[in-house]
């Protein structure tokens, strides 16, 4: 954020980076849309990486670290 | 209302000073996780575990916060306004954008790190997320740092705020 516009702009037209910020926003929140609808409902959070114990969560994973190798 | 010059520096030093801590928080915490992600020390796994609760609690959100708070005083102690130009109104929508991701991905560290600090061993296959989504955060938050530096033009329709 700088001090002060340095021109003064016309507001008719829509510039075209804005149109393609535009876009690729929509873009991104109908991807995100879809990967929560798809993911069960669960969306972003611990259930939906397993932290609440889910099937393939850290409960599991502590089964697992027998058979993992370090 | 517009703020004397002397203000809108030490405002202007604030939103950067936050703003770019936030990306380079966020720049460590990409460090981190892929360090757990690709070690095989098992202890490795769970110190980052621990270690990226802390981070995410006191640093990245923290700034989070402040970068959105005082981008908004910023904003509109100046005539740039919050809603006046498109790259203004773009910054301010990938950095709520961020937020909210940023706090789903923090209940995600917290969990984990309560894991962690209860059992010796944490699957590290939840560490790729946290490189994922701190990933991708550090490549979505280089384009507000960009918006700040270029200010393409462009003036929004509701000007008149």
């Amino acid at each position: 954020m700088a001090d002060r516009p340095p021109f003064p702009e016309p507001t008719t037209n829509t510039p075209r980076w804005v149109k393609v910020f535009g876009v690729i926003g929509i873009i991104v929140v109908l991807l995100l849309v879809g990967v929560m609808l798809l993911g069960g409902g669960s969306g972003h959070g611990p259930d939906r990486h397993g932290a609440s114990g889910g099937a393939d969560g850290p409960a599991d994973a502590a089964e697992t670290s027998l058979t993992l190798e370090y | 209302m517009t703020m004397p010059p002397r203000l809108r520096k030490l405002v202007l030093t604030a939103h950067i000073t936050s703003t770019v801590g936030w990306l380079g928080a966020a720049a460590g915490f990409l460090a981190l996780a892929v360090a757990g992600l690709t070690s095989q020390d098992p202890q490795m796994v769970r110190a980052v575990y621990l270690a990226a609760e802390p981070i995410t609690s006191f640093v990245i959100v923290p700034l989070a916060f402040a970068s959105l708070v005082i981008g908004v005083v910023q904003s509109l102690g100046t005539p740039w306004g919050l809603f006046r130009h498109y790259w203004v109104l773009f910054k301010l929508l990938i950095t709520i954008f961020a937020i909210i991701i940023l706090l789903q991905e923090a209940r995600t560290v917290s969990v984990f790190a309560a894991r962690a600090a209860e059992m010796d061993f944490v699957d590290p296959r939840g560490l790729e997320s946290y490189v994922l989504h701190s990933g991708l955060g550090v490549l979505v938050l280089l384009v507000p740092t960009v918006l700040s530096v270029y200010k393409p033009r462009g003036r929004t329709p509701w000007t008149r705020w």
